[in-house]
């Protein structure tokens, strides 16, 4: 569906408001994904959907319908049931608001055509160049080649004229043998980007390299976290960064902003614009997002609000609102961590005894308050010895505050994309002197 | 029946196409939620989803388009494009995984309701959440009271080349409450049925059970009390899991690990694989003789309970772990037929616009013969843990690390005082074989859990582990919080 074809939806849901506050989101959605398992395709998909979105606003109450059809009676059925559901709500403490007029631009090259409209033809081509490298080093591979486009339309009765159009790649791959795996992703918005044979080439290194791995002592590493690693803990911490959890009381930064909270070389930022980041640059309220700095030389500068945690907190509302009706509260959603001085090459070389960690694996939060996470290493895991990279270890549990663990440590100079369950980021890697495991794994 | 034309239609082109086999699902959804957050309505929505979902069969391998398209050309579109995709991955395959379903039913099913949520009044929805949201802020630290209502009605027409044509109309209830309580550096949650709330199949019968009006000072009140008990102890010691956290410990450490496709490595590269093999089937001492958990896609109340699963399959009754022993796995047709055995009907999509795969759907571990209060009698020294609120386990599932809303420490066969923080830890077969008593069927509940995630693209799976309290021996206690 066209941008022109989403907003006529949009402007004839608006047409039915007859007077009342009305936002209308169009989302539409295409994602076809190749994923691959021992050199052969299970599964191999093409999924397209185009929803209509509708929140009323009466009398200072809300009520959301939303439909996936688009004919006259439909369009008045779900603009009829969302003014219908907001006249049964009470009036809510915080006033709503609907967005108004704004400008605002998705960066350049946000919608590549060649990615929205690549072929199953050329997803299995990137698969099969990850295959070669299966079977010249006797493993097999797992993974994914995927591409995606979406737009999304957003009117307000206020004026609010939204409209982005976006593409994204991806591909990552597992390679496993016996006793040893290795992983590589890569994720991008053109699909040209995709190369199956650097993607295989890198993984199955990986796994070669941590054959027969050695079972270490868990305890107190130093550790280097390659970006799916670090990834994994990033999507946690930047959760604390929401108006909601940190108006609630249950974010570590309760009452820290403007104070120092990470080491004096952490800088994470919010930036769709990023030239690695999808690049949607306005919030499912159709409020314009802002590029902001959440932690800067270590200080807490910023949380994300959307319109009504901004008025609840008094704070500027930053554009960070899901789709409603959420029960996240605004989100970080294009977290970037700043670059240090060094490769990671050398972060290695400066490293006496410690772990390099390829990817984590099930991080959860333990302890809210401290950001205490556990989790697992997984699909590449080395031991590190007189600053050089010596063999493969066995995965180990790990318990530590995200917080405490950035106190002190140091982050690699190139940043890459890296994603995982329902979250993408970018950041380099980092090393963290001191990082407890809990407990071992036999594998 | 309904679609009838449109399947045709598909099946007609996909075979023209060239796919040896194919089935349509057409499916449509609504999804109706409410949520209040002090005192406000923080959500109210009402949401209807229509769409169809092909797969079809090339030369062994599946391809699968989905579409909200429902004119001829968009129905043609959406089964070429399916047959191409097919095609597009036997040109590179080395193996034939897919083979064509031969059976056919003819049939329909529908959920047992006894009262159908769309009689009931949105004023009367709202009403209960507000009145049990209210009664959450028990103590002034209390920063957060919530409560909620999902609702969801699935209509599923499924049609198949080989002559299938399955109606079914699954409902589906839940709702739960929460409260936050944020005291000096710490804050802690309880949450109310269970560790997310009660989500079963059937009507509005389903919220009334939750009994929210009638726990919600009680709840609030204990998540003020968390404040200031002690920290749960580290050490080795003997623990009792209440049902909801038992029902966790099956999901995460049997109901994963045994899906068939994950220990064939067809979710390797996300979900991880499994420790179990095949090859250890009656073989392998998983559990205590104690331990039994079976599959049943038709137990009342289950939330996967339904009459046919996505692949046509219908639902049955089938075991797991047998006596401790690995007696099988959840399987789809084309991961059975690798193990000799027919598919026992654990495949699920999240929606029309999903592939379907093998999910967890009802697996539950059957209840014992010990009283609830039993269960603490021979214990000098433990905890007993209630609602998980920490889960996490390694991509083989074997090393598990959980944690608890709520713990009490237990002396001398006697529940004693509140404990914040209880977490535990352990291996799975070591676990499950520590397990020398089950709750009996007094206390057995079939617990839903309504986000379980699987699968790239990622779905949403609703599915029930019934269970039963359970005492296991020798656990390390208090991981996470002992360093």
């Amino acid at each position: 569906m066209t941008p022109e074809e989403r907003m006529d939806v949009a402007e004839r849901v608006l047409a039915r408001a007859r007077g009342d506050a009305i936002e209308v989101t169009v989302h539409a959605t295409r994602q076809a994904l190749t994923r691959f398992t021992h050199e052969a395709v299970n599964q191999n998909v093409d999924e397209t959907n185009v929803s209509v979105r509708v929140r009323s606003i009466v009398d200072g109450r809300s009520g959301i319908a939303a439909t996936n059809a688009f004919d006259e009676a439909a369009l008045d059925a779900v603009a009829g049931r969302a003014r219908e559901l907001a006249t049964f709500a009470p009036r809510e403490a915080i006033e709503p608001t609907l967005a108004g007029p704004a400008s605002v631009a998705a960066p350049p090259g946000a919608y590549v055509a060649a990615t929205a409209h690549a072929s199953p033809d050329r997803r299995a081509a990137v698969a099969d160049a990850i295959f070669e490298h299966a079977r010249a080093n006797d493993l097999w591979s797992s993974g994914f080649v995927t591409t995606a486009s979406q737009g999304v339309t957003i009117a307000t009765s206020r004026g609010a004229r939204m409209n982005y159009d976006g593409t994204d790649a991806g591909a990552n791959v597992k390679m496993n043998g016996s006793d040893a795996t290795g992983f590589a992703e890569r994720y991008a918005r053109d699909v040209a980007a995709l190369d199956g044979d650097l993607l295989g080439a890198r993984a199955a290194r990986k796994a070669v390299a941590s054959r027969a791995p050695l079972a270490v002592e868990p305890g107190e590493w130093t550790v280097i976290l390659e970006p799916a690693a670090f990834g994994e803990l990033l999507r946690y911490l930047t959760m604390h960064f929401s108006a909601e959890s940190y108006g609630e009381g249950s974010s570590f930064l309760s009452g820290k902003l403007g104070t120092p909270v990470l080491g004096t070389n952490v800088t994470i930022r919010d930036d769709y614009a990023h030239p690695l980041n999808p690049g949607m640059p306005f919030d499912f309220e159709g409020v314009p997002t802002q590029r902001l700095a959440l932690v800067d030389g270590g200080i807490a500068e910023n949380i994300v609000t959307d319109t009504a945690w901004a008025k609840r907190l008094k704070r500027p509302n930053t554009g960070h609102a899901l789709p409603a009706p959420s029960v996240l509260g605004p989100q970080s959603n294009a977290t970037v961590v700043d670059p240090g001085p060094k490769s990671v090459e050398t972060l290695i070389a400066q490293t006496k005894r410690g772990l390099l960690i390829t990817r984590l694996w099930y991080v959860r939060i333990v302890d809210q308050r401290t950001a205490l996470l556990t989790g697992m290493t997984r699909d590449g895991t080395f031991l590190i010895e007189d600053g050089v990279v010596t063999r493969g270890v066995r995965n180990m549990r790990f318990n530590e505050s995200i917080v405490d663990a950035l106190a002190t440590c140091e982050l690699a100079a190139v940043q890459e994309r890296t994603g995982g369950y329902s979250y993408s980021l970018v950041t380099p890697a980092v090393k963290l002197e001191r990082f407890r495991f809990a407990s071992a794994a036999p594998y | 029946m309904e679609f009838d034309s449109h399947a045709a239609r598909v099946l007609d082109t996909a075979a023209h196409h060239g796919a040896v086999y194919s089935d349509v699902r057409f499916e449509r959804t609504r999804s109706e939620r409410v949520e209040v957050r002090n005192g406000d309505v923080s959500g109210l929505a009402d949401e209807r989803s229509d769409g169809y979902g092909i797969r079809a069969l090339v030369d062994g391998a599946w391809g699968f388009a989905a579409s909200n398209g429902f004119d001829d050309s968009a129905l043609d579109a959406a089964a070429a494009r399916a047959v191409a995709i097919a095609r597009a991955g036997a040109a590179i395959a080395r193996y034939r995984i897919g083979e064509a379903p031969t059976d056919a039913y003819t049939d329909t099913f529908a959920t047992p309701v006894l009262r159908d949520p769309r009689d009931v009044p949105i004023g009367e929805r709202i009403a209960l959440l507000l009145d049990a949201e209210k009664l959450l802020h028990a103590a002034p630290t209390i920063t957060v009271g919530r409560a909620w209502i999902d609702l969801w009605r699935t209509e599923k027409f499924f049609f198949s080349s080989s002559g299938s044509r399955i109606a079914q109309t699954i409902v589906q209830s839940g709702s739960g409450m929460s409260a936050l309580a944020v005291g000096n550096e710490d804050a802690q949650m309880r949450m109310w049925p269970g560790d997310r709330g009660l989500y079963q199949s059937g009507g509005w019968e389903i919220i009334e059970a939750a009994h929210l009006r009638e726990h919600a000072q009680q709840i609030g009140e204990e998540a003020d009390a968390l404040l200031r008990a002690p920290q749960c102890p580290s050490g080795i010691l003997d623990i009792v899991l209440g049902g909801s956290q038992v029902s966790l410990q099956i999901h995460e450490s049997c109901g994963h690990a045994a899906e068939l496709d994950r220990v064939m490595g067809w979710e390797a590269n996300f979900s991880g694989t499994s420790f179990l093999s095949p090859s250890e089937l009656g073989t392998l001492k998983y559990g205590s003789d104690l331990v039994t958990i079976e599959i049943d896609n038709t137990l009342e109340r289950g939330i996967a309970t339904a009459g046919y699963d996505d692949e046509g399959t219908k639902s049955v009754r089938a075991d797991v772990i047998r006596n401790g022993m690995l007696a099988g796995f959840e399987t789809s047709r084309d991961t059975a037929r690798t193990i000799g055995r027919p598919s026992n009907a654990c495949v699920r999509a999240q929606s029309w616009q999903h592939v379907p795969m093998i999910r967890m759907c009802n697996l539950n571990l059957l209840p014992g013969t010990t009283p609830f209060d039993g269960l603490f009698e021979d214990i000098k020294h433990g905890v007993y843990m209630e609602a998980n609120r920490s889960w996490s386990i390694d991509d083989r599932r074997l090393n598990f690390q959980f944690g608890c809303q709520i713990g009490y420490e237990i002396v001398n066969g006697k529940r004693g005082r509140l404990l914040k923080n209880p977490t535990y830890g352990g291996v799975t077969p070591q676990f499950w074989n520590s397990c020398d008593a089950i709750g009996d069927a007094a206390a057995w509940f079939a617990w839903g859990t309504p986000n379980c995630g699987k699968g790239e693209p990622m779905q949403t799976g609703r599915t029930t582990q019934a269970a039963a309290p359970a005492r296991f021996r020798n656990v390390n206690v208090g991981v996470g919080y002992d360093a």
